[in-house]
């Protein structure tokens, strides 16, 4: 590859006390890639998602990101590089509504710290109506505690698209969805990598990964077993590595 | 109209066409907007009906309203506010009745009041900075925490004071700015109004607020997004123990004296106040009209059982029911909020 790689992971490790959830994890993604990362439960796969967001810092080894080394030391780093982590339990607050959950955190103030309620609202609305196609969403005042698992999730994505992210990471993003929902969110990957967007998809379920993903990278035990193209492997295979690592 | 929902699969929204009692139910305060209302409609056309047996109307009576809310009022801005980050204080009664007989015994010994009072508000934020370093360096439930506060407090009162009442003789000035009229209007309830919509513009129309929304509503989200959680509850306990103080000021300056057990039961009332006025008692719920409406409905009930002269326990008796109820019913639209 000629262009240096969005982000790149380099020895990494990382030890709570005595237990050692990453063992020497290498790996990289790449600009418009949609990588799926998997493994069991246990394998460090939310460990590693954790780093990557700037949650946790690495015990050794580093990050870069185009080609230049940085370290993440919280969370607000990781975004200015370009970063957005959708949780499993979508990082949202019911109680607020889906303008204000949008801009939470990075809400749109005067000098004063006033919210500019009118501009936030008509962002979230043009971001719902052009760049996220969730059924079912007619209003940005909506609470997000009145929403389905499926649009939870489709509002932490018009959160990223509107921040202009470089890399979704989705952790067990289809856990809590229905089947149309699930496919929903799929599509919304696919659309968002035709637009330049990478995403990781950190899930064990291999259909879901396989569907979508141009590239797997299975952890085992807090390190890489397995990384390879979608054209080179079988879900078989990848399967086998899953259960057998 | 031209949303991005063309698919015919596409699940009707299930809050699109309600009417107008269910949408006002539904709004942050609607349910006790519509009780208050109510309440008071049956009371002006009571007063009305009858002005000689029901006096709710007179203007001694709407005097002493206006100059009871204040002080429940200031308490429950305060814990509101940390109940919807997600904390309690249960310090405030005791905190109420410190910076009180701190402000009143410094008055007494010449100091100006306008140092002491500042100074009394100064010593409540500290307190609540206390409360909440204690309850987030630890891990603690504030609740244990701040039922440490209130009786540590309590005690300290008398130790610094003992048992004896404190006089509060302050220069004119400022007694006419906290118990004086303004075009007909009790000083303090002029306060109240201002609190309110400070309180108002700093939790609904401030970056601030909805922080504490987000960190009461779901702390690990904040987190994730980026917002010091820890930092949003700190302030939000500074505040809480602060209106302490303020409210202890603006009881002070109307009564003219300050006893030392009489700030006890108030912070359950605070929070009663907030119950009612639709906060959840996980956090991330509420609204500073449902405070204030919670406030102006405990003292209006307060009222007319006092203006019908019922005896005293039928009072405790009703605002505890009140309290259940409205507990319930939040509870309810929480969980329908939920699902």
């Amino acid at each position: 590859m000629s262009a240096p790689n969005l982000l790149e992971l380099h020895n990494i490790s990382k030890s709570f006390g005595a237990l050692t959830a990453l063992r020497d994890l290498s790996f990289h993604i790449g600009t418009s890639e949609v990588v799926g990362l998997l493994g069991d439960n246990g394998a460090g796969k939310s460990t590693t998602v954790n780093l990557i967001s700037g949650i946790y810092k690495p015990t050794s080894g580093y990050l870069s990101v185009d080609g230049q080394k940085t370290l993440f030391t919280c969370r607000l780093d990781s975004a200015d590089a370009g970063i957005e982590t959708i949780y499993q339990n979508t990082a949202l607050v019911d109680s607020l509504s889906i303008t204000r959950n949008i801009f939470m955190g990075r809400e749109r103030t005067d000098a004063f710290g006033f919210l500019k309620q009118a501009e936030m609202r008509d962002i979230a609305m043009e971001v719902l109506e052009r760049a996220v196609h969730i059924s079912g969403i007619d209003s940005p005042d909506k609470l997000v505690g009145d929403l389905s698992g499926g649009q939870k999730q489709a509002v932490a994505i018009a959160r990223a698209v509107f921040f202009k992210r470089r890399v979704l990471l989705l952790d067990e993003p289809t856990s809590a969805l229905s089947v149309r929902e699930t496919e929903a969110l799929l599509a919304q990957v696919l659309k968002l990598k035709a637009e330049g967007v990478s995403s990781v998809l950190v899930t064990h379920n291999l259909y879901h990964a396989y569907q979508v993903c141009d590239r797997f990278v299975i952890m085992s035990h807090g390190t890489k077993v397995f990384d390879v193209n979608k054209a080179d492997t079988s879900i078989s295979q990848l399967t086998e590595y899953v259960v057998l690592t | 109209m031209t949303y991005a929902m063309t698919d015919s699969a596409v699940p009707k929204s299930r809050t699109k066409k309600q009417s107008l009692l269910k949408q006002i139910m539904t709004m942050p305060a609607g349910a006790i907007l519509l009780v208050f209302a109510t309440l008071q409609i049956v009371c002006i056309a009571g007063a009305l009906a009858y002005p000689d047996d029901f006096r709710y109307l007179s203007p001694q009576n709407l005097t002493i309203l206006m100059k009871a809310i204040p002080v429940l009022g200031c308490l429950a801005l305060g814990a509101g506010i940390l109940m919807i980050a997600g904390e309690f204080d249960l310090s405030i009664g005791s905190v109420y009745t410190l910076t009180a007989v701190l402000m009143a015994s410094l008055v007494d010994g010449g100091m100006s009041a306008f140092i002491a009072a500042p100074l009394g508000i100064l010593l409540g934020v500290m307190i609540g900075l206390l409360n909440g370093t204690i309850t987030l360096r630890f891990g603690l439930p504030s609740f244990i925490v701040t039922l440490g506060g209130l009786l540590f407090w309590r005690g300290a009162v008398l130790l610094y004071n003992g048992a004896v009442q404190v006089r509060f003789d302050p220069e004119p000035a400022f007694s006419s700015l906290f118990a004086g009229t303004l075009l007909g209007i009790n000083a303090a309830f002029i306060w109240i109004v201002l609190f309110v919509v400070g309180f108002y513009l700093l939790l609904h129309r401030h970056k601030f607020g909805n922080h504490v929304f987000a960190t009461g509503g779901n702390p690990a989200a904040a987190t994730a997004i980026g917002i010091n959680t820890d930092r949003v509850k700190l302030i939000a306990f500074a505040i809480a123990g602060g209106m302490a103080a303020v409210a202890g000021i603006i009881a002070t300056a109307r009564v003219g004296s300050v006893q030392p057990g009489q700030g006890a039961g108030l912070e359950l009332q605070a929070i009663a106040a907030c119950v009612i006025g639709g906060l959840s008692l996980r956090g991330g719920r509420g609204s500073i009209i449902g405070i204030f409406l919670g406030v102006m409905l405990i003292h209006t009930i307060t009222d007319v059982l006092l203006l019908l002269r019922a005896p005293g326990f039928y009072l405790d008796m009703f605002i505890a029911t009140l309290i259940v109820v409205a507990a319930a019913f939040n509870h309810l639209i929480e969980r329908r909020g939920a699902a």
